[in-house]
């Protein structure tokens, strides 16, 4: 089984095959054999031993679950202190890698989570500084301040005070 | 007393409710409708609807909570932190009913909770407070000249807050105006009262609290201090008892002033009273809380005494078992308290749903905690998930098992701040206690990450290769996992389907060989 492993930013080719004792897996990770034991101890918790070296490692959730219930898409496995964010992509399906935005063109302001609109601090047309303050939403009873991640104009605000919004909600757009 | 109905939720709610059953006192819970599969509603042995989820319309309906109390026949109310514990107005409520209010009088609160009365009250009782206003400011003119008075920076403070929130340290005039607003804005919000207050900001203190408690019967005892310096945005992050800066001389200075003002106030039941601390030892009152705190189980580790027990024992009217010559400290107790926030991303909020919970355990190490694997955070409330309190003879080793239990500990499916307790213990200023009010925020802006790398050398040579074959590992169990079948099952995942027929395809292979 071949796929690619995004880990944390970073891809990895990956070929793994089951060998005949149970657990054992035969591994190639960029083309360079390696050995692992992996135990599954129960729904989302792995004992992991490479060359005696024992690792707890713990997925966040499950996929098929997480898309079902909502919850963070973004994967992220613990192994031990070290939380990792992975994606698994087999290359021979067609679908395109989500790229970030750069910072050229309209930027959308986007609620990070869900809550209320406290203030709104520019008006539209305004002209904004990188890092000023366009609107304040409240969440968890602790006021954020949303900031502009470039300089640029105000073109458009979606919100209004006391609106309610959810996680992703387009607020604003700079330009 | 007969029955305690509970009225909170959370980790504390779970606490209160233990608390009561040691003692064979019946519990009844309220929940909002958030909070229907909480803990505290299937610990407790009665469980309420109080309202939808904001607290304005479940947790903080006093007139529900005491329709509850009565229909219930419960006939005293723990109110926990947060929420109603400092309302005196819901105190004298339950005083008229008869209902016995676990906490102070309503008198006293009025005295003391409102921090500014609580500055009158310790001018009153000649305890050194911080210079600054003694009364709610009625205006931004008012704002301006008080603090042009005692000259910036100053620290604008809500009088019945909490935790944190409406405050703010203004460094010029210039910042006043927006504070001033805002302030008032989540004061109101959180509080239900909008005054706010100034004082003089100290440079670089460190916040050292005493422990008190009062019967019916005019005996007060100081159960020592607690340092809780290291704080984010003026909430406490990390809380130690003792204060490695505090001897016996200063222990028992600071501690008799808080019973002196606890007495002069008609103070009863368990309080704590805040104080800053410079680098010159000098203590200037802060405030007081007038309730069970957050932090009170680093208190109970090195003195030994339940406080929770202590509270419903006064309020039964009994006197307090012991003397101040009785109370000796033991040891050394930390508590992390658990938030679900994102420290990689301006800590903002994460509520949602844990996927997976790996509790620590083992010798000194106790978890004050109100969540369960699969339990969705609510948004509609403070994110604190848990408390983590590490206890042991001397504080180092209270740090290196506060290490390992968080080793130990995996939230998963929501951002938790458990890697920052990782950084921070790991620090040699807190190491060595050089800690005060502004440390973690420098810690913060030193610009390193809280996640942890995966270092090659703690791992041998192999280390490297361990994310990606954990990774791999990961995938390939999530690949050939057995999809429950339901009749809404999501499509499938391109590149599993895909996977799980190579899988099969392998397997075949074998098998034809």
């Amino acid at each position: 089984m071949k796929f690619d492993l995004e880990i944390d930013g970073q891809t990895r080719k990956v070929d793994i095959s089951p060998s005949a004792t149970s657990g054992q897996w035969q591994m190639q990770i960029d083309g360079e054999p390696v050995e692992a034991d992996a135990c599954l101890l129960r729904p989302g918790v792995l004992s992991l031993l490479v060359h005696g070296q024992s690792h707890r490692v713990v997925l966040d959730a499950d996929l098929a679950n997480a898309s079902a219930n909502g919850d963070s898409a973004d994967p992220a496995l613990h192994l031990g202190a070290h939380r990792i964010e992975w994606r698994a992509e087999d290359p021979r399906s067609f679908r395109r890698r989500r790229r970030h935005a750069g910072t050229d063109g309209p930027i959308t302001l986007k609620a990070s989570m869900p809550g209320r609109v406290v203030r709104i601090l520019v008006a539209k047309g305004d002209t904004v500084a990188a890092h000023q303050s366009v609107l304040v939403l409240e969440a968890m009873k602790m006021q954020n301040e949303l900031k502009s991640p470039k300089e640029g104009r105000v073109i458009d605000l979606r919100v209004a005070p006391g609106d309610t919004v959810s996680s992703g909600q387009p607020l604003a757009i700079v330009e | 007393m007969r029955k305690v109905l509970i009225a909170n939720r959370g980790e504390i709610a779970l606490r209160l409710i233990r608390a009561c059953r040691e003692l064979g006192l019946p519990t009844v819970a309220v929940f909002s409708d958030a909070d229907r599969a909480g803990l505290h509603v299937l610990a407790a042995d009665e469980a309420f609807r109080l309202g939808p989820a904001p607290a304005t319309e479940s947790y903080l309906r006093g007139d529900l909570i005491l329709d509850i109390a009565r229909r219930t026949g419960a006939d005293a109310i723990h109110p926990g932190y947060g929420f109603l514990s400092e309302n005196a107005a819901f105190a004298e409520s339950c005083e008229h009913a008869g209902i016995k209010f676990i906490g102070p009088p309503a008198s006293a609160m009025r005295a003391l909770g409102s921090k500014t009365r609580a500055r009158q009250a310790a001018d009153q009782a000649g305890m050194p407070r911080t210079p600054g206003s003694v009364h709610g400011l009625a205006s931004l003119d008012e704002a301006l000249t008080v603090a042009a008075n005692i000259g910036y920076p100053v620290m604008l403070k809500a009088a019945a807050g909490g935790g944190g929130k409406g405050m703010r340290a203004i460094t010029s005039p210039a910042d006043l105006p927006s504070a001033f607003t805002s302030a008032q804005s989540e004061a109101e919000r959180a509080f239900g009262s909008g005054e706010v207050y100034l004082e003089k900001l100290i440079e670089r203190p460190r916040h050292i609290e005493i422990q008190i408690l009062a019967d019916e019967h005019g005996h007060c005892v100081y159960l020592g201090e607690r340092e809780c310096s290291v704080q984010r945005r003026h909430q406490k992050v990390i809380e130690e008892a003792p204060s490695a800066v505090v001897g016996p001389d200063l222990r028992q200075r600071m501690g008799e002033a808080a019973v002196c003002l606890a007495l002069a106030a008609g103070y009863t039941n368990a309080g704590t009273i805040e104080f800053l601390v410079d680098p010159d030892q000098n203590f200037y009152f802060l405030e007081m809380n007038t309730r069970l705190q957050v932090e009170h189980p680093v208190t109970e580790l090195v003195t030994g005494y339940d406080l929770v027990h202590l509270q419903i024992r006064i309020a039964q009217g009994a006197p307090l078992p012991f003397a101040q010559q009785d109370v000796h400290l033991r040891g050394h107790a930390i508590e992390c308290r658990v938030y679900a926030e994102d420290p990689d991303n301006a800590f903002m909020p994460s509520p949602g749903r844990i996927t997976r919970l790996l509790q620590p355990g083992g010798p000194g190490i106790r978890e004050d905690c109100g969540i369960y694997e699969g339990w969705v955070v609510p948004m509609d409330y403070d994110p604190m998930l848990s408390k983590l309190i590490a206890f042991a003879p001397t504080r180092e080793l209270a740090i290196a098992r506060l290490l390992r239990a968080l080793d130990e500990y995996v939230i998963g499916g929501i951002r938790t701040n458990l890697g920052l307790f990782r950084r921070i213990l790991r620090d040699p200023d807190f190491q060595t206690a050089r800690i005060d009010t502004g440390y973690l925020d420098r810690l913060l802006a030193s610009g390193l990450s809280s996640r942890p790398e995966f270092s090659q050398s703690e791992n041998g040579a192999e280390g490297s290769a361990v994310p990606i074959i954990a990774t791999a590992a990961a995938a390939i169990f999530e690949a050939t996992r057995p999809t429950p079948v339901t009749p809404t099952a999501p499509p499938a995942n391109a590149w599993k389907s895909a996977a799980r027929t190579e899988a099969v395809r392998d397997f075949n292979g074998k098998a034809r060989s």
